[in-house]
């Protein structure tokens, strides 16, 4: 037991002791808050899987301290923001347990399913200033990889499709034989718009993607600027864990993760759903 | 001459064993030659911004040297800069942000880089172009009249890398290697507290 918190102690000396960097320029001091700071999601990827050392050198497969155990716990309890009040000491404790287990390890993988980008965004619609959140996904094609749009969230469209009133809906279809009179009652789909996906089949969802291509498209809809960014994962199973970009002086800053919960197999779909709707 | 040392450099580092080399995989040994060009066109820039910004520069040295600092970009290259009491980013054109960065009005600038730089992976696109991300800090002060600070920031300068396979032939041979070309740069002010 000691001899565990001496290595520890030893490791954080290790990584948080000022690296000597490549020269680049002028400025002397402590830069060692600049080492320890998550400066890319890409490094939080090689940070989780212990796949660099403290300078930021990419350790490869075959390497000695390639995604070593001991040094990945102490890379993993630095991705955790330590003043969030949506984590808790002993489920970020069972979550470091979980993922560096050392018979069933689980690592992050860049271009595995399962982590979305969330996009804050501003557009104007119709002269007015509105708020939008787009949600991505790396997707393949040919020789690579690029970053698609796979939801949209704006509520002004949500409110127009929320299915609301249940005795409404029970009372919105066409009647089976409506055939045999030309579909002469098919008015009644169109007479309240606000009711018309009642009479879509069961399956219908609204595609909000296509609402707002249409929009842009139509020149109702002109983008004006993003704002925060910030990162879903489900690729530890049982786990979801939030990731954003915390921007404050220390070596605790950078993409961190902000949110960590315990979730079902069933929430998961449920919530992987909401991003990439089917 | 810079971009013949350049290329000659390049093929020197980058196309050794490039015939044998499997098209859709860079080798850490490759990724790190990759990465000495990339961080050498990286230093370029950050001695170039160094030159521009200085108020000792003569405007028909600066205006040179944003000519050799834009070759550094692929065409159509954007520098997005947000700072952390305005909201929304700015956009400029990479030839805009370095004439800017040389009006600025203070007496005096001094612009210091940190000696930290992280590279990213090299990540392929559609095209099969690599690309990645080279980070940086950099401090800036301006001076007034009297010599007193009356701005200083810290930023971070997150700069896309591309990396591209191209041939050129040298005495009749066709030789290939990597060429590297800067692309758009995200600005962040670093919070002070």
């Amino acid at each position: 037991m000691k001899l565990n918190i001496l290595i520890n102690i030893i490791l954080v000396f290790i990584f948080l002791a000022p690296a000597e960097g490549q020269n680049l320029g002028s400025i002397t001091g402590d830069e060692s808050d600049l080492y320890a700071q998550t400066k890319q999601v890409n490094q939080f990827f090689r940070r989780f899987n212990n796949e660099e050392d403290r300078k930021g050198n990419r350790y490869y497969p075959g390497d000695s301290l390639y995604r070593d155990n001991a040094f990945r716990k102490v890379y993993l309890k630095m991705l955790f923001d330590k003043e969030s009040s949506f984590i808790q000491n002993s489920q970020k404790e069972e979550f470091i347990a979980d993922v560096s287990n050392t018979d069933n390890p689980v690592f992050l993988d860049f271009h595995g399913n399962d982590w979305f980008a969330e996009l804050a965004t501003t557009f104007k619609y119709y002269r007015k200033k509105e708020n939008l959140i787009l949600f991505l996904q790396l997707e393949q094609e040919r020789l690579g990889y690029k970053w698609v749009i796979t939801n949209v969230y704006f509520d002004q469209f949500l409110k127009n499709f929320n299915k609301g009133d249940k005795d409404e809906i029970n009372k919105k279809f066409l009647h089976p034989m409506s055939h045999e009179l030309d579909f002469m009652n098919i008015h009644k789909v169109f007479d309240n718009p606000r009711y018309a996906e009642y009479y879509a089949s069961k399956t219908y969802n609204p595609d909000y993607r296509t609402l707002l291509f249409y929009e842009v498209k139509m020149g109702n809809m002109t983008f004006e600027d993003i704002g925060p960014l910030k990162f879903h994962f489900f690729q530890v199973d049982g786990w979801y864990f939030e990731v954003n970009y915390i921007n404050r002086p220390g070596g605790n800053s950078g993409w961190l993760i902000t949110k960590l919960y315990k979730i079902s197999d069933k929430e998961k779909e449920a919530l992987i759903k909401f991003y990439l709707p089917e | 001459m810079k971009a013949k040392t350049f290329i000659i450099i390049t093929l020197l580092f980058v196309s050794f064993g490039f015939e044998s080399m499997a098209q859709d995989h860079i080798s850490p040994a490759r990724k790190q030659a990759i990465d000495s060009l990339a961080l050498e066109k990286v230093r370029d820039l950050s001695k170039y911004i160094t030159l521009i910004g200085d108020k000792e520069t003569e405007f028909s040295e600066a205006q040179r040297v944003i000519d050799r600092a834009v070759e550094l970009f692929m065409e159509g290259s954007e520098v997005g800069v947000s700072s952390l009491f305005r909201e929304g980013i700015n956009y400029y054109e990479v030839r805009e942000y370095f004439e800017r960065l040389m009006r600025l009005n203070y007496s005096k600038v001094d612009i210091e880089w940190y000696k930290i730089e992280y590279v990213s992976d090299l990540e392929r696109q559609p095209d099969g172009t690599y690309v990645g991300v080279i980070t940086i800090f950099q401090k800036f002060s301006g001076y007034d009249q009297e010599g007193g600070l009356v701005y200083e920031d810290v930023t971070k300068k997150d700069i896309t890398v591309y990396v591209k396979r191209k041939e050129t032939q040298i005495a009749g041979k066709l030789i290939g290697f990597w060429d590297v070309l800067l692309g758009d740069i995200r600005v962040k002010e670093t919070s002070k507290e």
